[in-house]
């Protein structure tokens, strides 16, 4: 049989000491991991970016490619001359203040009258219990007042929100979490579409928009997903055409060799909605011109 | 004997172009990977060229194709499963593509 | 002992046939260059420069000194087949494992890697 001497007891307690010390943080955070945590996420998320592109101000992030290359930047100061959105800004202040049939509009959906409200959509609705976007709030509206649902990737769809976006250019992403495990949920679920790998192509929105934002996909600059969706709705030539976020999102499923998901889908909403948070104190820019 | 081997040998080799799909091969496969595709569109996890294996099955079936309907079809029976199984895999995966 | 020497004759001719021809080495690069710039296969050029390509692309490295780089054939096997598997945060598509290219294509494509 063994006996310790009484110093070398003395030492093992200390390692013991040393080892639960050291093992008692990570066991804390183990369990902590459980729970969502959409601050945390959100400041390192950012921080992610600032570190990336350390010459690129805050309020630049809404512009994507433009505020990560210098070359694009050039030519997109030349488009913005003449604004390739501005007919579908016409359109939109058209409609806007055109009122449904049973006579009210669709400033009497929205907060402020709907001026000066697109930085906090997407919305988590307590009474359904799922996220809401611009573009669902736009078509509640339009359904609740006896009008038919809107296609709500272009057109109509995008020239209401073109003057939402317009209306609350420079004002930062406000989404709020509100303290229900529901809309927790969401934003996880939001975050785990984010980085999961989908299509043929096997490849996440993490895979292109986080390491390697900023650098070149053929002709094209990867944006940044801090801000991604800062200036939507974007007139994209691609398209000739105006597009909402479902619109490029669900043309990004397509190129990934993934069948797009319905456009109301909850996948795209609580991506939306985790995206939009990871953008919060990132200001407005949209509408915006994408090449 | 040995002759008799390798004659056999031979035209097994062959013989094998000569084994053809029929009618019913080409259509359980087809429904085989129809049913895997629905499963994957169900969890959301379908992907586009298995859409367009499942056109081109059906395309030879009806141009009583059976050998090019059956191999459509075991193509999209295979793209279906992976999308599945990808789809799963990722569930618990994706935590560890969040950068650090 | 004839029987012997047929039998031999016999299945070297056989297995001569089915074999693929020493010569294909030559075609191997074509098809594998043919495959690295097909948009609907290898569509290298989204991602990466080569020699004899036309974009600007700058996600991955540039595909040069691949023989200096990559001494062994298996890890531009494991590549091309998963490198999401070896590494979770890669842009790499899934190539092999998904089905985009087939075994036999990437052993193509490889051989062409291997001329830049």
């Amino acid at each position: 049989m063994i006996t310790t001497k009484p110093r070398h007891a003395r030492a093992i307690l200390r390692i013991a000491a040393c080892v639960l010390l050291l093992a008692a943080p990570a066991r804390a955070s183990e369990a902590s991991a459980d729970k969502p945590n959409p601050e945390m996420d959100r400041k390192a998320f950012q921080a992610f970016f600032f570190a990336k592109f350390p010459r690129v101000a805050k309020d630049e992030f809404g512009n994507g490619p433009y505020a990560v290359n210098e070359g694009v930047r050039k030519q997109w100061k030349e488009i913005m001359e003449f604004p390739p959105y501005e007919f579908a800004l016409d359109d939109g202040k058209a409609e806007w203040v055109k009122p449904f049939a049973n006579g009210k509009h669709y400033a009497d959906c929205f907060d402020n009258k709907g001026e000066g409200v697109r930085q906090t959509y997407p919305r988590f609705i307590r009474e359904t219990g799922q996220v809401e976007t611009l573009e669902g709030a736009i078509n509640r509206c339009r359904v609740e007042n006896g009008e038919k649902p809107l296609e709500p990737m272009t057109g109509l769809m995008a020239s209401l929100t073109a003057v939402m976006a317009e209306s609350s250019q420079g004002k930062p992403f406000a989404i709020t979490i509100p303290d229900d495990p529901r809309a927790l949920n969401a934003y996880e679920r939001g975050k785990e579409f984010f980085y999961t790998r989908k299509g043929q192509l096997g490849v996440s929105c993490a895979s292109c928009h986080m390491s390697p934002a900023g650098e070149r996909m053929r002709g094209d600059i990867l944006a940044p997903a801090l801000g991604i969706l800062a200036a939507m709705p974007i007139y994209r030539s691609d398209w000739g055409a105006m597009g909402t976020t479902i619109r490029r999102i669900s043309t990004c499923s397509s190129q990934t060799r993934a069948v797009p998901l319905a456009a109301d889908d909850e996948d795209y909403r609580n991506l939306e909605y985790f995206l939009s948070y990871m953008s919060n104190g990132i200001p407005i820019v949209g509408p915006g011109t994408r090449p | 004997m040995m002759r008799k081997i390798v004659l056999a040998a031979a035209l097994a080799i062959f013989s094998l172009p000569a084994l053809a799909a029929t009618q019913g091969e080409a259509e359980a496969a087809l429904e085989a990977a129809q049913a895997a595709e629905a499963q994957a569109l169900a969890a959301k996890a379908a992907w586009t060229p298995t859409e367009a294996a499942l056109k081109k099955a059906g395309a030879a079936l009806e141009a009583g194709e059976w050998d090019e309907a059956k191999a459509q079809a075991d193509a999209a029976l295979a793209l279906a499963r992976l999308s599945l199984e990808q789809a799963s895999e990722q569930k618990t995966l994706w935590r560890n593509a969040v950068f650090r | 002992m004839r029987n012997a020497r047929f039998a031999v004759f016999g299945l070297v001719a056989v297995f001569g046939l089915a074999a693929p021809p020493l010569s294909a080495r030559a075609d191997d690069v074509a098809d594998g260059q043919k495959l690295a710039l097909d948009r609907a296969k290898g569509n290298c050029l989204a991602c990466h420069t080569l020699k004899g390509g036309d974009a600007p692309s700058s996600v991955g490295r540039e595909l040069a000194d691949m023989k200096r780089r990559f001494p062994r054939r298996a890890d531009l096997v494991e590549i091309l087949t998963d490198e999401a598997m070896r590494n979770p945060l890669a842009p790499m598509p899934r190539f092999g494992r998904n089905h985009v290219l087939t075994p036999a294509e990437i052993e193509e494509i490889i051989d062409f890697l291997y001329t830049l």
